[in-house]
């Protein structure tokens, strides 16, 4: 018992005084847990803030009143555009979803009778999650209209007044439905009458129509849905890989080699430069083989080759950069690997590659940009199924490029011969 | 060759090398002697330019200071602790130090070779470093040390750990790299190790360099008085004398010596003269 005690006290005692490896075993998990609880904590309190766009092709004063409805709703954050840069945006990552008024939407709205009101969301392939969501948020918003229109018998009397009028007007409705509608209305317009104060509550309408449409170019569909987690499931590669490779320096460092490699006329850029090769190398061949099996065992057929070359080129840059500027941070191999993952986790949490951004809170969402798994996400489904076109890869690979190269430089600066 | 002047470093408060200055001859081996703490590894250090002295000079070969890439590869070190990488087999390790250092082609191949050949590693290159006694890792230690043929070689407690007949084998490489000119600084604790193998010796200790001569010469002005230590039928008798055997030979006359010895003042000596014999942190 005194030899347990005695080696359970000489570990506590040690962790205490790895300063590195004390912050990961008390004040990274507080740091951690506390994000999730965030993370987890907008998620039960279900999406706020989807971003989406609305297009209005109806152009009445009753679609423009939806648009601000949907505008006034914490569910939704949304931005107005045409078709054609509305479809673009959902495409380019930039908009989850695109809502879609067609023309005629403001007057099936505002009729009792007829067709229902029509909508139509072009969705993110890769943010289906948000699909229920969202489709919950319009089913309500749309209610809300059917809703207002019983519960205020002036709109209800005009409503019915000029539903009155086009029936009448009618030359090819039927004899016997004209005479049921000419006879059932103004009997419905007494009865609304009658009815107490703030009318009545719901009613029995046409349920509105919500359509799912395409967005996607049409050589860009995800053919599976591996489609669309192998991109990231291939960022988790290139990220372990390269979470590998932190901890080299350390080695480095620890078995005395790097005092040789100090004898020799080689810089400190020329070290870290090499090291970062080899683990560029290592990354772009994992990369390489999972999008090898994903092509032959999932059926995974990227849209463009060498788009996908890019985007793997750019990730593991990305990831490379950053590992080599984690690198010279470890003072032992242990704290360098700790270090390592724990970053490379908490991008991935705040870029997205764990939980839709969607679900997170607002500040988290804002600060997702960041992330260069975000990026990361975003170049690799360009290259697999949004179809990106060389103007639009610039973007992320420009981000992830410019990423790995201010880490490798801070890295490169933070180097020091000694220990 | 190697030439400090007035080198000094702190570490916070800590003097660790303080005023130092040194000159050390083309082709001699010197020993750099000093207990725990002295300021041994931090001079070496800055010799070779891993640490930047606070103040003072460091010159090689007369070319400049190791800051300089084309003045550090004219040196070689075999750092106390292996630094080989041990899933690499000899060869590998050390030809890829001799690139590191510039080589290549045919020369690097040749530099290679003779460098294994030297330490005697030349029948297991193809091995594992991992594989290798600690012995072995200590020869191939000092392969990649001079693979380049460096001017200036300091070897840090190279015999650290090794049985005899390795560091009987590593002396020889030594004495057989100062016949072909080569300069060698070497650190030790072992006292005879410097005693047998060095030109010259400086004690330091908390930074300061308090004696540099000659073992005889050093033996002479700090070692002290020889011991005889005489066994008659009388009883033991120690004597502390500068002139052995002169108080033998009155031994003799005066009673029947059953056995003898005399302990000469050795580099030892010296070295517990000069730095006391406190312990040290």
């Amino acid at each position: 018992m005194q030899q347990l005690l005695a080696l359970t006290a000489k570990d506590l005692r040690m962790l205490a005084r790895d300063k590195v490896g004390f912050f990961f075993a008390f004040i990274f998990p507080i740091l951690y847990s506390s994000l999730f609880g965030s993370i987890m904590g907008g998620l039960r309190s279900a999406s706020k803030g989807i971003d989406v766009v609305v297009v209005d092709e109806d152009k009445t004063k009753d679609s423009e009143k939806f648009i601000v409805e949907l505008e006034g709703l914490e569910e939704l954050k949304v931005a107005r555009a045409d078709k054609a840069d509305a479809q673009d945006m959902v495409r380019l990552g930039k908009k989850r979803a695109m809502i879609l008024l067609p023309e005629g939407f403001g007057r099936a709205r505002r009729q009792m009778f007829g067709n229902p009101p029509h909508v139509e969301i072009g969705l993110d392939p890769s943010r289906l999650a948000e699909s229920g969501i969202l489709q919950g948020v319009l089913t309500a918003q749309l209610y809300k209209g059917v809703q207002r229109m019983f519960s205020d018998s002036a709109a209800m009397d005009k409503q019915i007044d000029e539903s009155l009028q086009e029936i009448r007007a009618s030359k090819d409705m039927d004899p016997a439905t004209k005479m049921t509608l000419t006879t059932f209305l103004p009997g419905l317009k007494t009865f609304m009458r009658s009815l107490p104060e703030g009318g009545m509550q719901g009613g029995g309408f046409p349920q509105p129509k919500i359509e799912q449409v395409d967005i996607m170019r049409s050589e860009s569909h995800p053919t599976n849905s591996y489609q669309i987690s192998f991109p990231q499931g291939c960022i988790w590669g290139i990220m372990g890989c390269a979470a590998g490779f932190g901890i080299t320096l350390v080695v480095e460092r620890t078995h005395g080699t790097l005092v040789r490699l100090r004898m020799a006329p080689v810089g400190r850029a020329q070290i870290l430069a090499g090291k970062g090769l080899a683990c560029l190398i290592t990354t772009l061949a994992v990369a390489t083989l999972l999008f090898t099996v994903a092509a032959f065992v999932f059926e995974v057929r990227p849209s463009s080759y060498p788009m996908l070359i890019v985007a793997m080129f750019c990730v593991a840059l990305c990831f490379v950069g950053i590992m080599m500027f984690l690198s010279v941070m470890g003072k032992t191999e242990q704290s360098a690997g700790g270090i390592g993952w724990a970053i490379l986790v908490l991008m991935a949490m705040i870029g997205g590659g764990m939980i839709p951004l969607a679900f997170m809170p607002e500040w988290l969402q804002s600060i997702s940009d960041i992330s260069p798994v975000k990026w990361s996400i975003l170049a690799m489904e360009g290259a697999v199924w949004r179809n990106f076109s060389p103007a639009e890869m610039v973007t992320p690979c420009a981000v992830l490029v410019g990423i790995g190269v201010l880490s490798f430089c801070i890295g490169l600066k933070a180097f020091k011969w000694e220990s | 060759m190697l030439h400090l002047k007035n080198l000094r470093k702190k570490f916070g408060d800590n003097v660790a090398v303080d005023h130092l200055s040194l000159d050390i001859h083309k082709g001699e081996i010197f020993g750099l002697l000093g207990p725990n703490g002295a300021g041994k590894t931090t001079t070496v250090n800055m010799t070779v330019g891993l640490l930047k002295p606070d103040g003072g000079g460091i010159t090689i070969n007369g070319e400049g200071s190791p800051e300089d890439p084309k003045v550090r590869c004219r040196i070689g070190v075999a750092t106390q602790a292996l630094a080989i990488y041990e899933e690499m087999s000899g060869e590998e390790n050390v030809r890829f130090f001799a690139t590191m250092q510039g080589l290549g082609g045919a020369l690097r191949k040749e530099r290679v070779a003779w460098a294994l050949d030297f330490v005697g590693l030349t029948d297991r290159r193809r091995d594992k470093a991992s594989q290798y006694s600690g012995g072995m890792k200590r020869r191939l230690n000092l392969a990649i040390a001079i693979v380049h043929k460096p001017a200036l070689l300091l070897l840090d407690e190279p015999t650290v750990g090794v049985d005899p007949q390795s560091r009987n084998a590593i002396f020889e490489n030594i004495l057989t790299l100062r016949e072909q000119g080569a300069t060698v600084v070497y650190t030790t604790h072992y006292m005879e190790e410097a005693q047998r193998l060095c030109d010259r010796v400086g004690i330091i200790d908390h930074g300061k360099m308090l004696a540099l001569d000659t073992v005889d010469a050093l033996i002479e002005a700090h070692g002290g008085e020889s011991r005889v230590i005489a066994k008659r039928a009388e009883g033991n008798v120690e004597i502390s004398t500068s002139d052995p055997l002169g108080e033998l030979q009155k031994l003799q006359a005066t009673s029947t010596l059953q056995t003898f010895r005399v302990e000469w003042p050795d580099l030892e000596h010296v070295f517990l003269n000069l730095t006391g014999r406190s312990l040290r942190d």
